[in-house]
């Protein structure tokens, strides 16, 4: 593994992100690992952008990812993605992200224009190693779990084998911070079998 | 003493943020008396203290404001208590006047220890001030611990402290370790029983000669500054190289991590006891070191002590930092500002696969993402009631605004124009709305939610009354400090047992406005013609706003019933808009597809106050 592993969740309040965090953490803290987690969720509760940086190693790091040393990008929606992929994304990123797009109050005004997904993910293609997009509701809606779409990432990044955090100790880690929840971990295994990306 | 258990096993790691291993090393020093006021990045040590208190027996409150917090706190400590006081950087501004007589007066011997949170970059704030220069101001000790695990120790080395030369110590954090995560090791603590004196020690005042005081004061720091010398939390180079990084705080991770990208060796010295920095040791660093770079978050605090020794050492080191242009006063500080300080002085490790890649012609693709009002927030409708009447009054009105979740209303088609302080709103109403004597044409309306009415309004409205001024006061209650995520205050809804209700309409009423109007804050339509009415009449006029926060509903599980929907065959589509573009709630969405408003079910929670916005009457209730 890379030492330190970096993991950078990008998202709106209200989807999930800080849990996302806690989980990752905990799953490395069953690995015997060192995780460090920086969050920023004055934001969270108001429609604005939060990222939540984990940091994953031997040693204790400071909690924010340096540019370009981003090694998964967890994307709850595409223009939070990009945002957080020109900040820190560098030739080794994968992201993960879902294509279900949350506009801006600007768009409803028609102060602002949100770009079709497709450039956005062409752009994202351009500036890492790979870019994996799932369409979240089509998967989840079905389950009756849309909520569940941090940890429907979270399946896919170890369905992918990417990440230093084993399937198991991502099921644990669930359960300790989340509880027993059946939709959450429908969508965790959904997300495991999900390799179309 | 009975022994609490409280963590899982004995001596074992947990993840936890720094807030609340600021809180867990309160409650293992032995702390006894918690007072606060909430304000983020600090609100989470005050909340995991009550948490506990059941276990741990501790008092912890939160006070009405800081001054008050910190005024209590010292009154526990002169009775024997160990006493903390919590508070974000800017609540230290309202506590400074109290601060800065309690460093000449003393603390009792409880001691007392201030944990103050920064926010560099203004996450959560209104500025970034750098809370230290209080430290320099009152002349009292000062921590700055780097990561969670240290956040937890330091708060018993801060209260040894204080109780052994009687002066307030200061803890500062910032957002990045307030709220950071990582393993702090954990262990089960005992509850304590506190004992109070039943008599205050003497002297508590610094009347005739502050200047003995002072004196005395600045004694102590020299004794301190002997304690610091060889602090255990400070880590000192184990060997001297030419060139020395300094680094306080968080940056002490960012520099740790610098030096691992760079070719070069140097050492490294990471300072938590950063005022007084002892002479001595900053005369070793000088002596050993040819160049001395600093890093540290906002102003150049550890900086300046070195420069100023330095100085009167004569000394050739070459001092490198804010005060040379490398390292950037505002903003946050991270591992990349570090590598861009050091840029024309060390050779950075060639790795190629972490260089990024700049796509500058994406960066055309992002749109902001501002921050709004929740799905059915009733300030929106106070807003929305406010930009009517301005069009009213043909648009002379100034609305000056304060600190709450309702400051999203500079972000609402500007109709809230001013933010700065608690308080500041109806205070600065009150020298706007003087000028009526110089003519001044313009209708004058300032606006606070219901905590900062308590925390800082009432002098200011006072004033109003008393120079009979003619403005109008909208209090937005929603009965709780819904920003900082819920705390009680003397007005809320939600109290303990022992607690008292203030009702703010006693108090406006006590101040005798010419008019006090109370009013429902979701019918939008009588909302708007009450205001317009009241601030048209001359006078000092109190309007008391029954607001509704819907995540304090959704969090009582209070779930509305029915549900909202568009009668299409009536919406205007795009002549109209009026739902989308100007009220504006995350609920309603706008469908390219059949080009009418469109609600969004999963965000939408049925309070019906667009229903009155829609001049077709195509928003209804089922």
């Amino acid at each position: 593994m890379q030492n330190p592993f970096n993991i950078l969740i990008a998202g709106v309040g209200g989807q999930g992100n800080v849990t996302s965090g806690k989980i990752l953490a905990t799953a490395a803290q069953r690995e015997g690992l060192r995780p460090v987690i920086g969050e920023t969720f004055g934001a969270s509760r108001r429609g604005g952008t939060v990222y939540t940086h984990v940091r994953i190693g031997d040693t204790d790091l400071g909690p924010l990812i340096p540019v370009g040393r981003l090694h998964v990008l967890l994307g709850l929606e595409p223009m939070e993605t990009l945002r957080a992929s020109l900040e820190f994304a560098g030739r080794n990123t994968i992201v993960i992200m879902s294509s279900v797009s949350i506009p801006p109050i600007g768009v409803h005004a028609r102060t602002d224009e949100y770009p079709p997904v497709e450039s956005i993910i062409s752009s994202l293609e351009k500036m890492c190693a790979r870019v994996h997009t799932v369409d979240s509701d089509s998967i989840l809606r079905p389950i009756n779990a849309i909520r569940s779409l941090n940890i429907l990432l979270i399946g896919i990044m170890a369905g992918l084998g990417i990440s230093p955090l084993g399937i198991e100790s991502l099921r644990l880690a669930m359960l300790d911070i989340l509880g027993p929840s059946d939709k959450n971990l429908q969508a965790f295994e959904l997300g495991l079998s999900d390799n179309t990306g | 003493m009975s022994s609490v258990t409280m963590d899982e096993s004995p001596n074992s790691e947990e993840i936890m943020s720094g807030n609340v291993a600021f809180a867990k090393g309160a409650i293992h020093a032995g702390v006894g008396f918690c007072t606060s006021y909430p304000g983020t990045p600090s609100t989470e040590i005050t909340e995991t203290l009550l948490q506990y208190r059941n276990e741990t027996g501790m008092i912890v409150e939160w006070s009405v404001n800081e001054k008050v917090a910190l005024e209590s706190a010292a009154g526990a400590s002169w009775m024997g208590i160990p006493s903390l006081c919590v508070m974000k950087s800017l609540g230290l501004n309202v506590a400074a006047d109290f601060l800065l007589n309690l460093n000449l007066s003393g603390v009792g011997e409880g001691g007392l220890v201030i944990i103050v949170c920064d926010d560099p970059k203004g996450h959560s704030s209104s500025n970034e001030q750098d809370s230290r220069f209080y430290a320099k101001a009152a002349q009292i000790p000062l921590f700055e611990p780097s990561t969670p695990q240290q956040a937890k120790d330091v708060v018993a080395h801060a209260l040894e402290l204080s109780q052994i030369f009687r002066v307030p110590v200061l803890i500062r954090s910032t957002t990045r370790l307030s709220h950071s995560g990582a393993l702090v090791s954990s262990s089960p603590f005992s509850s304590h029983l506190w004992v109070p004196s039943q008599n205050l020690p003497s002297g508590l005042y610094n009347v005739p000669n502050p200047e003995k005081q002072h004196r005395e004061l600045m004694e102590k720091l020299e004794l301190i500054q002997d304690k610091f010398d060889n602090h255990i939390m400070n880590s000192p180079p184990k060997e001297w190289k030419d060139i020395l990084f300094v680094a306080t705080g968080v940056c002490q991770k960012y520099v740790e991590e610098a030096m691992k990208y760079i070719e070069e060796d140097v050492s490294f010295f990471g300072i938590v006891t950063t005022y007084p920095v002892p002479h001595k040791l900053i005369h070793e660093c000088l002596k050993h070191s040819k160049r001395i770079f600093f890093f540290e978050e906002n102003d150049a605090f550890v900086e300046d002590q070195f420069r100023i020794v330095a100085s009167l050492e004569n000394s050739p080191c070459i001092l490198d930092g804010k005060h040379s242009g490398l390292v950037p006063f505002s903003g946050e500080m991270n591992v990349d500002l570090v590598l861009e300080a050091l840029r024309d002085f060390m050779t950075p490790k060639k790795e190629a696969e972490y260089e990024a890649v700049p796509v500058l012609d994406s960066r055309s693709l992002l749109i902001p993402r501002p921050l709004t009002f929740c799905a059915g927030c009733t300030h929106r409708n106070v807003y929305y009631a406010l930009q009517r009447v301005r069009k009213r009054l043909k648009g002379k009105l100034v609305v000056t605004g304060d600190i709450g979740c309702y400051s999203l209303g500079v972000f609402y088609h500007n109709s809230m124009e001013t933010m700065q302080s608690m308080g500041s709103g109806i205070g600065t109403a009150n020298g706007i709305a003087r000028l009526a004597d110089f003519a001044l044409d313009s209708k004058v309306v300032s606006l606070a939610g219901d905590s900062t009415f308590f925390h800082a309004c009432i002098p200011a409205l006072i004033n109003a009354r008393h120079k009979n001024v003619d403005l109008t006061f909208l209090i937005l209650d929603n009965s709780t400090t819904a920003m900082t995520g819920f705390q009680s205050h003397p007005g809320a809804a939600e109290q303990d047992e022992s607690d008292r209700i203030v009702e703010i309409e006693d108090i406006v009423r006590s101040i005798g406005p010419d008019s006090f109007i109370r009013i429902g804050a979701t019918d939008v339509v009588d909302l708007t013609d009450v205001m317009h009415a009241t601030i048209k009449q001359p006078g000092l006029k109190v309007m008391l706003i029954d607001s509704i926060c819907r995540l304090e509903r959704k969090r009582k599980q209070q779930p509305q019933e029915g549900s909202i929907r568009i009668e299409t065959s009536l919406c205007q589509g795009e002549s109209c808009r009026l739902c989308v573009s100007e009220y504006g709630c995350p609920a309603i969405t706008w469908s390219s597809d059949s080009e009418t408003a469109e609600i969004l079910d999963h965000l939408c929670v049925q309070c019906g106050s667009c229903i009155a916005i829609c001049p077709q009457r195509a928003i209804q209730e089922e």
